[in-house]
């Protein structure tokens, strides 16, 4: 009984653990609010949120794959490749294709393109055993090399209002990708908590060999976790360039150890199988408030890094806490 | 071989599973050659063997995992060919693995539900029942005299023993006609050990059903089997009544010190 009374105790510790990136996000904006002049304005955490909205919809595909025991370097790529041919596809620039299709259509097919290259991955992955590091590393490179050849590395601009649309209206003064974002995480946190395909992600990520012994079908549920990966990418470069009213070959460069950083701040494990995206919304929106407190403080960017790697670092070392609660 | 055959002659009890001939190679190396063995209803089989005997290709020929090259399986007198454990347990043969399969990282009823997850259709959404599988989960655990803090705990952060009881759950919960367990004991300590000797012998008495034990460990076969086959190099050298044998003349068969032809 007493052995009981421990576990439970340990249990406490370790929920609060669970949730102490929503503590430090609290913290952290209680204390930039308080002394840092500019900080504390509803127009500010509106800009916090609104600049959240690409690595946050990254972070969710990037999740879903930690959480499956895999990783996708290629969201970065793809998210790239989504905005640049969205914007060729439907801009009016030089160096669009000319064709200035519907922006829905541009989405359609920039979104199917995502699931080609989750499926390429998935593929290689799946049925060649091949680390998903390697696999995703080469997507990573080879997408982004199809973007430049594109438009020979030139920029593409002037989309219609229509395709703006999604940036430019405005409700609650939050721009609709706002909460195009926010629906995504609700969807995608019901899907994972309490959908049976969610349950299976957990449940290959934490033992992949119980998984095939009771019958669940692994290769089903990765390919489908990679392709999700790919489509939500490519939803993520068409909403870039719909901010941008266009878009550059390099545009999103360097999104991926962001998205990796408020992955793993968010709680979700390197390992697979552990991780929540609750911990994830707030892994994001803490990176993007302090990148936006050491904006308003005119703090080089470069120090950004430094703080966001040490953040890294912490998260890191409270999940290593969470395992002295046995 | 002949004389076994006579002795479980005297054995009335209906057939569950019924071995005929089995023959399996890996590459060049023989690793079950011949091997006949029944196993009858409401029986606990003890396997035992030294490393490399084929105790477990065995198991796992039984359990679905693989083909044998040669020979037939039947259950209730079906022949049955299993191309996957997904069959093998949808009609009642549960496997108990080594390892005891559990997902660290998830709670005892959703370890207790890995690919039987309870759900429901919604708008084309596999929902979970998660009340319904938590309900679940305590009662087949109660029955089974098993405390845990919460049927909600990570099992990783559970003791060996609670975590030996999640596992074993699972099979008093599906398994239906026959429960193979793999070394069931192998990766506990003493105390955790003979918990799991008493859950065996509790679900013995709970549910009508037969079980294959396989183990290294003699005193633990001798402690909950009815009857011991004996593997050597892929045969069957023995099988003896428990009651009219002793752990001597098993471990003579096992070491090949006595010759059965």
């Amino acid at each position: 009984m007493e052995a009981l009374a421990a576990q439970r105790a340990n249990r406490i510790f370790r929920g609060i653990l669970n949730n102490i990136v929503w503590i430090i996000l609290v913290l952290c904006v209680i204390a930039f609010s308080s002394t840092i002049d500019g900080f504390f304005s509803i127009r500010n955490y509106i800009n916090i949120i609104y600049h959240s909205v690409f690595i946050g919809l990254l972070a969710i595909a990037e999740s879903y794959c930690l959480i499956s025991g895999n990783l996708d370097l290629s969201v970065e790529s793809m998210a790239g490749f989504g905005a640049i041919f969205s914007a060729w596809l439907c801009g009016t620039s030089p160096f669009a294709s000319g064709l200035s299709l519907n922006p829905f259509i541009g989405l359609f097919i920039v979104m199917s393109i995502g699931a080609l290259v989750g499926l390429f991955n998935g593929f290689f992955i799946i049925r060649f055993k091949i680390h998903s590091f390697l696999v995703t590393l080469s997507t990573y490179i080879i997408v982004r090399g199809i973007a430049v050849l594109l438009t020979g590395g030139k920029g593409v601009s002037q989309l219609p209002s229509s395709f703006r649309f999604v940036d430019s209206f405005r409700f609650l003064n939050m721009p609709l990708m706002v909460y195009v974002m926010i629906i995504f995480y609700l969807f995608f946190y019901f899907v994972l908590e309490n959908n049976r395909f969610g349950k299976h992600i957990f449940i290959i990520g934490g033992n992949i060999n119980a998984a095939y012994n009771f019958g669940i079908n692994v290769n089903k549920v990765l390919f489908r976790v990679f392709v999700l990966s790919g489509i939500i990418s490519g939803i993520t470069g068409w909403l870039m360039t719909a901010r941008a009213n266009g878009a550059t070959p390099a545009i999103a460069s360097g999104f991926l150890f962001e998205v990796l950083a408020a992955v793993v701040i968010g709680g979700v494990s390197l390992a697979g199988g552990a991780g929540s995206l609750v911990g994830v919304f707030a892994g994001v929106l803490l990176l993007s408030s302090i990148h936006s407190a050491l904006n308003i403080l005119a703090i080089s960017p470069f120090i950004t890094d430094i703080v966001r790697g040490g953040l890294v670092l912490v998260a890191v070392i409270l999940d290593s806490v969470k395992r002295l609660f046995r | 071989m002949l004389m076994e055959k006579i002795m479980n002659d005297k054995n009335t009890k209906p057939v569950i599973l019924k071995v005929e001939g089995i023959t399996k190679y890996f590459g060049s190396v023989r690793a079950l050659s011949d091997v006949s063995f029944e196993v009858y209803e409401d029986e606990v089989v003890g396997l035992v063997g030294d490393n490399g005997a084929g105790k477990s290709t065995l198991i796992k020929i039984i359990s679905g995992n693989f083909p044998p090259d040669k020979g037939n399986i039947y259950l209730e007198g079906q022949r049955i060919n299993f191309k996957t454990p997904v069959e093998a347990r949808r009609i009642g043969i549960e496997t108990v693995y080594q390892d005891l399969s559990l997902c660290e990282n998830l709670d005892a009823s959703s370890n207790l539900f890995i690919g039987r997850e309870l759900h429901k259709n919604v708008l084309g959404f596999r929902v979970l029942q998660k009340r319904e599988m938590e309900k679940r989960t305590v009662e087949v655990l109660g029955k089974i005299g098993i405390n845990i803090p919460s049927v909600k705990e990570k099992v990783e952060y559970l003791s060996g023993g609670q975590r030996q009881a999640v596992a074993l759950g699972r099979f008093v919960a599906w398994g239906e006609k026959l429960i193979l367990l793999d070394e069931p004991t192998a990766a506990l300590g003493v105390r955790e050990t003979r918990k799991a000797l008493d859950l065996v012998l509790t679900i013995r008495k709970e549910k009508s059903i037969s079980m294959i034990f396989i183990s290294h460990n003699l005193q633990h076969v001798f402690e909950v089997a009815d009857r011991i086959i004996v593997l050597r190099h892929g045969e069957v050298v023995g099988i003896r009544e428990r009651k009219l044998t002793n752990p001597d003349e098993i471990v003579a068969l096992i070491t090949g010190a006595i010759f059965v032809t």
